[in-house]
């Protein structure tokens, strides 16, 4: 056997660095789609990867064949065709693949890393240091969050918690209050001294308004916010649990994809995303536990009162609550929005951004890591839990 | 089944079946190789072709229609001298017998079609020194503007016919009349060749892809009728069932005319004919709702099968590859250079217009025109503008 030289990955290399130089000049597009994600990737009608050879308009009558025939054959598309599938058989009807329609489309996870990087890039945040040659660490203006308590291979599972989302999975799916935890598996029984171990995950709950005009560049800011975050948070949490609420008059959780496919409507009533956000502590007494909320606008003129007592409850419960105020017409700031940034200035584990643009998302940032990293040094969120 | 050793004795009993049939071909070296390099050789045409993004779109697309088992590459023979054909090591020990058969019927086409005589039988060889060229020129005189003048060719290397003789006619598509006339420097002209070159040796095969695998899919159904019990027969009959549109569509007629007029008119049919004489003189209605083919248009969400819109859209397709059928007006200034598209009642989609004359620009270094949609769309120095 000789040498073999990967000429397919090598192309695919090439592929893939167009692709990632495509999407980053295309982001802000991009993350503005109100459906992200569709079957856990972020699609695109983007075909310009393609090579630039004529095409005839979507509209255009085509050959096809039915469903129930041949199937899809190399370049076949799908098209709709009252109830029944139509395969269009253009494009490849030969050896060569030129003519195919190239779509981009690329996993959600691996979307997010490039929109990372961009967005770094663009507002000139630090990507997480590694040593330098002389072993030295670089410094910068920004908290340190190189030395991470990350703990290796150590498993970070809790028993009790486990169990208890085991009893709450089965009652939910099975309709039967059982456990299916095998303890033999569970890592906290290999931790030599539990007393002294410290379980790093998190909870993040992120709590969006999709009132009114929560769409295009409001979302962009939102979205980018998050993609930010969880590039630090990543860092720092060996693991963590993510769920997701929206609201308008009343809140909701939803999954990942949903969250990321909503579609703006309805009032705004503040207090019911904190409220949701604290159903979802239950039995998460373990965690650093984060809520970042995105609203655009005020809270209905009834809610004002409600959504205050909510939001002081929550501060007792959360150890950092991030109150970002979409705001890409920077406008003034009132109403609920200028109470969050009074008490803020009062209070240690409460933060808030008013996003105008992407610079706003470093100052957001900024203010996430100090307290990140007064949390590590024993500071805040280990005083804030002594209390509950 | 992973070893060759373990194939040769099926392979010489099917060779010995199709040779008693009065096929003919030149020899063919078989290689059992894994589902990467199979996708590998797929997306770029041949094994050692020269390295290009493009390909590797197709290649990562390939490969995950693959793992997510919609779609799987079974067999793959090249055209050449002698030939080279790829079992795929996952195959079934049954699907590599079926891969051997179809091979078979495929070489005895590139031996015996009238189109395939002036096909380019050393491409193999060819396409490695182009590889090297390729490097040899990046090196030379950049990587970028090399890859970027690969863009502009590949986007224009559509445009080939590797069976148009008539002088007039060849220069009316946009490649040849670029190499005749663009301004370009040796090497580019010389890189313009390279990928004429190639883009013609896989014109052939896409202008006889259904009469092509259709014969290979009739082949190996005649000579594994004699070989295989009725069980292993039935397998194979729920798969011919279940190919891609050419194959059936191209089984179904070399069948008719077998049903027709006798396996021996088969064997003349596969020895003149190509796509659109097959077409025309084999496919008619009652086959077209068999096979149930075509023309959608999906504005009306309406379905057409009338026999003669099935047939023209079915040529127009293989004469221009599905593309639209755009020529170079001849006989304007010799400054300009002037498209046209012939089908003014289809529409071209505008957003790649631009990129498609800005490609063409970058080689024709003149203002380009295409005249499309009801309007006339210019590429010039100040960029793209229309009227």
């Amino acid at each position: 056997m000789g040498l073999r030289i990967h000429r397919g990955r090598i192309a695919q290399y090439q592929h893939d660095q167009l692709l990632r130089d495509y999407l980053k000049q295309h982001l802000h597009e991009l993350i503005q789609q109100r459906e992200l994600i569709v079957d856990g990737r972020v699609k695109t009608q983007i075909t310009t990867l393609d090579l630039p050879t004529l095409r005839y308009g979507e509209e255009t009558a085509v050959l096809a064949q039915g469903g129930g025939m041949a199937g899809a054959g190399q370049g076949a598309t799908g098209a709709r065709g009252g109830e029944e599938e139509v395969q269009a058989l253009g494009g490849l009807l030969g050896g060569d693949h030129h003519g195919r329609e190239l779509r981009v489309e690329l996993e959600f996870d691996e979307f997010v890393r490039l929109a990372q990087e961009v967005l770094l890039e663009e507002i000139r945040l630090p990507p997480l240091r590694t040593a330098g040659r002389g072993g030295e660490v670089e410094s910068d203006d920004l908290p340190e969050l190189d030395d991470l308590d990350r703990i290796g291979l150590r498993p970070d599972l809790n028993l009790e918690e486990t169990m208890l989302h085991a009893l709450l999975r089965n009652v939910r799916e099975r309709g039967v209050a059982d456990y299916d935890v095998d303890v033999r598996q569970d890592g906290w029984y290999f931790v030599e001294d539990p007393t002294t171990y410290r379980n790093h995950r998190s909870l993040e709950v992120y709590v969006l308004d999709i009132s009114g005009s929560m769409r295009g560049e409001y979302l962009a800011l939102v979205r980018k916010t998050i993609f930010v975050l969880w590039y630090y948070l990543e860092r720092r949490y060996p693991t963590n649990l993510r769920r997701y609420v929206v609201f308008q008059d009343v809140a909701a959780e939803k999954t990942r994809d949903e969250f990321f496919c909503v579609e703006s409507s309805g009032g705004t009533h503040i207090s019911s995303g904190f409220e949701k956000a604290m159903e979802l502590l239950e039995g998460a007494t373990e965690y650093d536990k984060f809520l970042f909320l995105f609203t655009d606008g005020e809270t209905s003129s009834g809610d004002f009162d409600l959504a205050k007592r909510r939001y002081e409850e929550a501060l007792q419960r959360f150890d950092l609550i991030a109150y970002g105020h979409v705001n890409p017409g920077s406008r003034g700031v009132g109403g609920f929005s200028e109470y969050v940034q009074e008490r803020v200035r009062r209070v240690p584990n409460a933060t808030f951004a008013n996003l105008v643009d992407v610079a706003t998302i470093r100052a957001a940032m900024t203010d996430f890591l100090t307290f990140l990293a007064r949390e590590r040094s024993g500071g805040i969120a280990g005083r804030l839990r002594s209390h509950h | 089944m992973g070893s060759l050793d373990a194939y040769a004795p099926i392979i010489e009993r099917i060779e010995a079946l199709a040779r008693a049939r009065g096929l003919s071909f030149e020899p063919v070296y078989f290689r059992v190789t894994d589902s990467d390099e199979m996708a590998e050789v797929a997306s770029m045409g041949l094994p050692n072709r020269f390295i290009h993004w493009y390909w590797g779109g197709a290649y990562k697309e390939l490969l995950a229609q693959q793992n997510r088992e919609v779609f799987s590459i079974l067999e793959l023979v090249l055209n050449t001298r002698p030939s080279h054909a790829f079992l795929r090591a996952s195959n079934t020990y049954l699907q590599n017998v079926l891969v051997i058969a179809h091979v078979f019927g495929h070489v005895d086409f590139f031996a015996n079609n009238h189109w395939y005589r002036k096909s380019n039988k050393n491409m193999l060889n060819e396409a490695e020194l182009h590889a090297r060229l390729i490097r040899h020129y990046a090196a030379r005189f950049g990587r970028e503007r090399v890859e970027q003048l690969l863009d502009a060719l590949l986007t224009v290397a559509t445009t080939v016919n590797a069976f148009e003789r008539n002088p007039e006619a060849r220069r009316r598509r946009l490649i040849y009349f670029l190499e005749e006339r663009a301004p370009l420097e040796d090497f580019e002209r010389h890189l313009l060749q390279v990928v004429r070159e190639e883009a013609e040796y896989f014109d052939v095969i896409q202008r006889t892809h259904i009469s092509n695998e259709g014969w290979a899919t009739f082949v190996e159904a005649e000579l594994l009728r004699e070989l295989l019990d009725p069980r292993e027969w039935v397998t194979i009959c729920v798969q011919l069932s279940s190919r891609p549109a050419p194959y059936t569509i191209g089984y179904s007629l070399y069948k008719a005319i077998k049903d027709a007029r006798g396996f021996a008119a088969t064997l003349e049919v596969r020895a003149y004919y190509e796509d659109v004489m097959l077409i025309q003189e084999a496919l008619d209605e009652a086959m077209i709702r068999r096979l149930d083919i075509f023309v959608y248009d999906p504005r009306e969400r309406k379905k057409s099968y009338e026999v003669q819109r099935v047939r023209d859209m079915l040529i127009e397709q293989k004469q221009f590859k599905g593309q639209p059928h755009v020529e170079v007006e001849l006989g304007g200034d010799h400054r300009d250079l002037t498209l046209v598209h012939r089908d003014e009642e289809r529409k071209l989609e505008p957003k790649r217009i631009a990129l498609f004359l800005k490609a063409v620009h970058s080689l024709w270094r003149n203002p380009v025109r295409l005249r499309a949609n009801g309007k006339v769309y210019t590429y010039d120095r100040r960029g793209f503008s229309s009227t």
